[in-house]
């Protein structure tokens, strides 16, 4: 079943590609939005198959493929993979739409967007370390390329720098899955054969640090981060979309689960660590989202931010702290994702993305009201405002969070404030004043441009008033993920929190 | 009749103000906006959307004014009575006093269409008040309230305002607040007890009646220029300027005075003998109040004033549809987006068809539709200051270099009105951007 969400959209790509040249983009953008519309069906047909209170493996898949390199085509979905399985089809169906009707050299776009769909979905599925490898180094070119010839001004720069880093964290996850195999004489690179208990205490934090790096780069954390603004602030709107999405969750997805699952006890080891690193990427994004005059950019450093309360969470590694970072992960995807859509529109109509240019985009008649409305939405939800998806993510995050590392948590509960701050600047000036009569011209906003928004609010705002369904899906696993990691680490950090 | 050159041979140096080139077209006849066939269908069009409901404002300015005078629950001030609906125009139909419009005297048929079924569909009058769907009185109250805070405009020529501070304007006041409330002791106790608080508002109806009349003229005459261009009759945005000229001088001199009724019997509280004249007295105050100054908090945005953001006199006050912006957010002045909904309801065919060509089409049909008559407003303020020019100084093609140097002196501090760096005025102003046909 899982196979439909790798080879469908893969398959979808070679049909798009092979479409007349003749046939209008936007008849490309339907048949691509058909098949994404089909797998992301076929998507919510497996989430019902899916046993909520199992929390191992489900839907498993197995083809033995080359055994001597110890390369199987095994696939499975747990509460980790499967609400991240949902999130990449929903999205890459919303980035589709978000698209242009006049996008250039239409079939090779979309095919692009659906091969990294496939491959995302490949990734998130894979039960093995070389297939997870493949399916994640996959995804790179089709990005480079989505960057590289429809981005912005600066996209070859962009680009490149996006190649290189993630070309890095590529190579710096495979030489740490070589080790693990290696060191621990498995047989395979099946992670149901692979046991890192034999190995030492060095050994295993050497590894685990490869793994941290390489997954860091990707999600990415500070000090890694520098392509993020450069790729998001480039791309086009729906590759922004898939960008912050759904590439930064497959850095934080491996985090969590070759991090945490195959090292507890390393884990444990460098928690501190990984708490302290979070909340200073969490600091150092949103102050320098409040730097920003570009509004993409300022959106794109609010994602390093976010993106450092999930490493939190997964330091913290209490029940509740891995279920929060799993919601923050489908949280941060959707808002994330409404926001760049947003910006998309905003820059396409008003021709700008600068603070100093934008102004009173709330006017009713010449603005853009509604895009302007669901900005503001974007906007709380981001920052954290009750009744939205963000508020119940990050609540769980700094509640699992603050009775293991109290003074990241706090800082982070700090950036999470800075968060308002920089929405506020964001959204003082571009929604509300006075329009400029000279250049309020822009022209309407077509319902294809309205839709993706609607969707989008509305899923932020229903999982705000009904966590329980962002939450249910991963806590079986998550709570087993905890099990593993050794007891003694439990006991200390709270008497570090009662200090 | 007063004839304008089409084209002036100048013989004065040109101009060095700011705005040369518009008092160069002043000074050869034409109007501050641009002639070009697209200004001209613009503005024709926009006449005929506004005349249609200014065909009810003067009804109802007239019905408030003369018959719910002091009613202190005025609900139903804007159920107009059929007696009033039905009223003939003096300017119109066959027993006119005097004839400008070859329609009939009674409201627009497309007024009456409207009436009966507003955008919606057939309902009770309160249903269509409720909903707004309905000429908005609103519009024309605020028009009425800035001529009332703006007062001693044009004075001494205009005399109205001095007169209402009189004696026998008082006495004339008195006597029909007596008999308006004489079945009423509540209202009579008051009127003891705080009579200025009555008689200032019975200056307020006397200038309902004053707009009502002043509108009573213009509706015909925005009419009858449609008539003509649907007939081809104006070739340029001068003709219809001097359309405008001409009828402001073959009017200028109707009576404008307040009548109230009450049990049948007429009260004079200004009288027709009292000799008030529709130029000076209504046309000349309404254009200053209203086209040029109205008030700094009457939109979504207040100025404020201890910050120096309002001018330390009225008289410098610049918010009127001149200075306009249009969009209805952060603007001052008279709020245009209630006359633009009821314009939005009589546009010609034309009009609405240019409009769906530009811009959001029918989106921002409203923010279309008020530019265009910020430029027809212009043209009516050309005609104006035209009309000040012939009346008070020289011919544009007098052959003595000194008179033509006033005239241009004149349209140099008429045009100087927009101005005002000191005041924010040169950005406010709409003058240069209607000189564009970008501007929509």
């Amino acid at each position: 079943m899982l196979s439909v969400l790798i080879w469908a959209p893969i398959l979808g790509a070679l049909v798009v590609a092979v479409l007349p040249k003749k046939l209008p983009a936007g008849n490309v953008r339907f048949v691509s939005l058909f098949i994404a519309g089909l797998v992301f069906l076929w998507n919510l047909f497996i989430l019902l198959k899916f046993d909520v209170i199992n929390p191992g493996m489900q839907l498993t898949e197995y083809l033995p493929w080359n055994e001597t390199l110890g390369l199987n085509y095994q696939l499975g979905a747990d509460g980790l993979s499967i609400l991240m399985l949902v999130l990449n089809s929903f999205l890459t169906w919303i980035a589709i739409y978000s698209s242009s009707k006049q996008t250039e050299r239409p079939r090779l776009f979309y095919s692009l967007i659906l091969l990294i769909s496939g491959g995302v979905a490949g990734a998130f599925a894979a039960q093995n370390l070389l297939l997870f490898f493949l399916f994640y180094e996959f995804e790179l070119i089709p990005f480079y390329l989505l960057i590289s010839i429809w981005g912005g001004e600066r996209r070859a720069y962009a680009g490149i720098k996006f190649l290189i880093y993630t070309a890095v964290s590529g190579a710096l996850i495979l030489a740490s899955f070589l080790g693990i195999v290696w060191l621990t004489g498995a047989k395979s690179f099946a992670m149901d054969t692979i046991s890192v208990q034999g190995l030492s205490s060095g050994l295993q934090l050497l590894l685990l640090v490869g793994v941290v790096i390489g997954f860091g780069i990707k999600i990415p954390l500070v000090p890694f981060h520098t392509w993020l603004p450069d790729a998001y602030v480039e791309a086009s709107a729906p590759i922004a979309i898939l960008l912050g999405g759904v590439l930064a969750k497959l850095g934080t997805y491996g985090l969590l689960r070759f991090g945490l699952g195959l090292f507890p006890d390393a884990w444990s080891v460098i928690a501190p660590t990984l708490a302290i690193w979070g909340a200073a990427s969490a600091v150092y994004g949103t102050v320098t989202a409040v730097a920003q005059k570009d509004i993409k950019r300022m959106v794109a450093y609010s994602s390093v931010g976010h993106m450092g309360y999930i490493l939190l969470a997964a330091a913290a590694s209490t029940p509740l702290a891995l279920v929060g970072a799993v919601a923050q992960m489908v949280s941060h995807g959707l808002i994330l994702a409404m926001l760049f859509h947003l910006v998309g529109v905003v820059e396409a109509k008003a021709g700008t993305r600068e603070l100093d240019q934008l102004n009173g985009l709330m006017s009713p008649i010449r603005g853009l009201p509604l895009t302007s409305a669901l900005l503001v939405l974007g906007g709380m939800a981001s920052a954290g405002i009750p009744g939205m998806t963000g508020f119940v993510a990050e609540f769980i995050v700094f509640q699992g969070s603050f009775a293991v590392f109290p003074i990241p948590t706090l800082m982070c509960v700090v950036a999470t404030g800075l968060t308002a701050v920089y929405f506020v600047i964001l959204l003082n000036r571009t929604c509300f004043g006075k329009l400029d009569n000279n250049l309020a011209y822009y022209p309407r906003t077509l319902w294809s441009e309205k839709i993706p928004g609607l969707i989008l609010a509305a899923l932020i705002i229903y999982l705000g008033f009904q966590p329980n369904n962002l939450v249910r899906w991963s806590e079986p696993t998550t709570t087993a993920m905890v099990a593993a990691i050794p007891a003694i680490e439990k006991t200390v950090t709270p008497q570090v929190a009662m200090k | 009749m007063v004839l304008t050159p089409e084209k002036q041979t100048t013989k004065l140096p040109p101009s060095t103000h700011e705005f040369a080139d518009i008092i160069h077209r002043l000074e050869a006849g034409g109007s501050m906006l641009p002639d070009t066939p697209e200004n001209l269908m613009q503005i024709i069009g926009i006449y005929k959307a506004y005349a249609v409901p200014m065909d009810f404002y003067w009804r109802d300015l007239l019905y408030i004014a003369e018959q719910v005078f002091l009613d202190p629950f005025p609900f139903f001030k804007y159920f107009i009575s059929d007696e009033y609906l039905q009223r003939h125009n003096h300017y119109a139909g066959d027993d006119a006093d005097l004839r400008i419009w070859r329609g009939p005297a009674t409201a627009h048929p497309e007024l009456l269409e409207f009436m009966e079924k507003g955008e919606t569909t057939k309902m009770p009058k309160l249903l269509h008040h409720l909903l707004h769907d309905r000429v908005n009185m609103e519009f024309a109250e605020a028009c009425m309230r800035a001529m009332l805070w703006h007062r001693h405009m044009y004075a001494p020529v205009n005399q109205f305002d001095a007169y209402l501070d009189s004696d026998e304007y008082r006495a004339n006041a008195d006597r029909a607040i007596k008999a308006y409330f004489k079945r009423n002791p509540l209202m009579m106790g008051m009127y003891k007890l705080f009579p200025e608080m009555f008689i200032e508002q019975c200056r307020q109806m006397s200038y309902y009646s004053n707009l009502g009349l002043f509108w009573e003229v213009m509706a015909p005459v925005f009419f009858e220029m449609s008539d003509i261009y649907d007939e081809g009759g104006f070739k340029g945005v001068p003709d219809a300027m001097n359309f405008l000229v001409n009828g402001i001088f073959a009017i200028a001199g109707r009576p404008i005075y307040h009548h109230v009724y009450v049990d049948g019997e007429c009260y004079e509280v200004i009288p027709k003998s009292k000799g008030f004249t529709w130029l000076y007295e209504a046309a000349l105050p309404y254009v200053e109040a209203v086209f040029y100054r109205t008030a700094p908090f009457r939109g979504t945005k207040s100025y404020n004033a201890q910050a120096g953001q309002v001018p330390d006199k009225q008289t410098d006050f610049h918010y009127g549809i001149l200075y306009a912006d249009v969009f209805p957010v952060g603007t001052a002045g008279i709020p245009p987006t209630l006359l633009m909904q009821d314009m939005l309801h009589f546009l010609p065919k034309y009009l609405k068809d240019y409009y769906l060509q530009h811009c959001r089409g029918d989106e921002d049909i409203l923010i279309q539709l008020g530019i265009t008559f910020q430029r027809s407003m212009y043209n009516v303020t050309s005609a104006v200051i035209q009309a000040l020019r012939t009346a008070l100084l020289y011919p544009l093609d007098d052959p003595n270099p000194k008179h033509l140097q006033a005239n241009r002196e004149f349209f140099e501090m008429q045009i100087g009105r927009f101005c005002r760096p000191e005041y924010g005025m040169r950005d406010a102003a709409r003058l240069r951007q209607i000189q564009s046909q970008e501007y929509r």
